[in-house]
């Protein structure tokens, strides 16, 4: 956040924890094709019940061309959230309200609330929770070597990787 | 008729036969191949064969078989329950394609043609009736595509079997005719009772023919167009029809295969004169291979 060189894609995000208390768990789908746009989709008409269970795996169709699926469970010590941003301003209004507590000295021994910027400050709270998903390939299971399954190994190495080094 | 096993799942294919007829396994056969509702861009293609003994060839005309499109669906219902009357000489088997399977055939990585589809479960059909016993000398074939070519394929596949392939074999042979009633009956009662997959909110069943160029079905394809998932499986989504209005009214898709002039727009002549900008370092090959990506927009 610190280095973008762009003004605009400059934000400070706050998560909101209650939300990942309260976070449903949700069946999700990650499928090998882009749908070039963000709206809710009829997942449960459409998608689910066209799923069948054959001897080597899941299959489905999607836009015509056959998907073969398997599970997969994300890994021990995660958890998974489905993400969304706050657009709206009550949000903020609302998060200043929650965070009074939080405070800053201004220099002159007074405390104030940290101001909140509209277009700076985001609030991203989770809409769902989920430990495993179905992931999807087109026309051959995905299998061990799936992009995403590598992507799941981070977390540990980025743990290893930033984890503070004893002096001696 | 019973479909039951095709309502029960029509996501993929349903094979479908009659007893074989004793006499079949003695005597030599003459089997008639077509199919019904192979133009439509909804529904199921049905391919069906039928056969009887040669010697009784003459019985099978005498129940005035003709051309399934020539004839009024009660007719053609009356006649396979005429056929069905006589399974002591007369057998049949059917291969229900389901729109899904088309779709997903033709538009699959490796493009797999309606006419290799056609010919390949025409020829599946004339080896499930030899599998079955039946003692088969002459195979009659209605032409998909150049029938030169598609008879040469099948005497081929089929050496000590007399194959004719003709295009008009529906009106010239009897067995072909009863074959195109078996498909057309077939194909009409699966459209009439099609289980659809999805859960669909005011679903018309008022399709039109069914046929690309009928005004209704066309209305019924705008009507039940999902943005994200298109259309329900009883669509043929590779049908030029249902492609061009999933291009007007659903969201874009693109996958791993699509060819990259798709996704991106010529880049700009000078790019190969002028560095425009400094190119970021790329990545790692860790993150690379692992598609991911810092994230620094929301």
């Amino acid at each position: 956040m610190e280095s973008g060189e762009d003004a605009t894609g400059r934000h400070r995000l706050h998560l909101r924890p209650d939300t990942l208390r309260d976070a449903a768990p949700a069946t999700l789908h990650l499928l090998p094709c882009e749908v070039l746009a963000s709206r809710p989709a009829p997942v449960e008409r459409f998608f689910t019940p066209a799923i069948r269970q054959r001897a080597d795996g899941l299959e489905v169709s999607f836009r015509g061309r056959t998907l073969r699926g398997e599970e997969v469970v994300v890994p021990p010590g995660l958890a998974g959230y489905v993400m969304e941003a706050d657009e709206k301003a009550e949000v903020l209004t609302g998060l200043g309200r929650k965070h009074k507590s939080r405070v800053e000295d201004d220099g002159e021994g007074q405390t104030r609330p940290e101001p909140l910027e509209r277009g700076f400050d985001r609030c991203i709270g989770a809409t769902a929770s989920f430990d495993r998903f179905h992931l999807w390939g087109l026309e051959t299971i995905p299998g061990p070597d799936a992009k995403v399954r590598g992507a799941l190994t981070w977390p540990r190495l980025a743990a290893a990787v930033h984890a503070p080094v004893p002096e001696d | 008729m019973d479909l039951s096993e095709l309502e029960r799942d029509n996501t993929g294919r349903c094979r479908l036969s009659s007893p074989v007829p004793a006499v079949c396994h003695k005597e030599p056969c003459a089997l008639g191949v077509d199919e019904a509702g192979r133009g439509p861009v909804l529904g199921p293609m049905v391919y069906a064969i039928c056969y009887c003994p040669v010697s009784r060839l003459d019985a099978l005309k005498a129940l005035k078989v003709a051309d399934s499109k020539t004839l009024s669906e009660s007719e053609r219902d009356r006649l396979f329950a005429k056929m069905e009357e006589d399974r002591d000489f007369v057998g049949w088997a059917l291969d229900v394609l389901s729109p899904n399977l088309i779709s997903t055939s033709m538009l699959g990585r490796v493009k797999y043609n309606l006419n290799s589809l056609s010919h390949d479960t025409a020829a599946g059909l004339v080896q499930h009736a030899m599998d079955q016993g039946v003692n088969v000398t002459q195979v009659f074939v209605d032409t998909v595509g150049m029938p030169e070519k598609y008879q040469e394929r099948l005497q081929q596949r089929f050496p000590g079997i007399e194959v004719t392939v003709k295009a008009k074999a529906d009106a010239l042979y009897p067995v072909v005719s009863a074959a195109s009633i078996c498909a057309k009956v077939a194909r009409d009662k699966a459209v009439k009772n099609w289980q659809f997959v999805e859960t669909l909110q005011d679903l018309d069943t008022d399709y039109g023919s069914g046929y690309p160029n009928d005004p209704k079905t066309k209305a019924w394809l705008r009507k039940h167009v999902e943005p994200v998932f298109g259309f329900p499986q009883f669509v043929r989504f590779s049908w030029r029809t249902a492609q061009s209005i999933l291009e007007k009214e659903a969201e874009g898709v693109t996958w791993e295969d699509s060819s990259i002039e798709d996704q991106e727009g010529p880049g700009r002549i000078t790019s190969y004169f002028f560095s425009e900008a400094p190119r970021p370092r790329p990545p790692h090959r860790y993150f690379l291979e692992r598609g991911l990506e810092p994230a620094t927009i929301l």
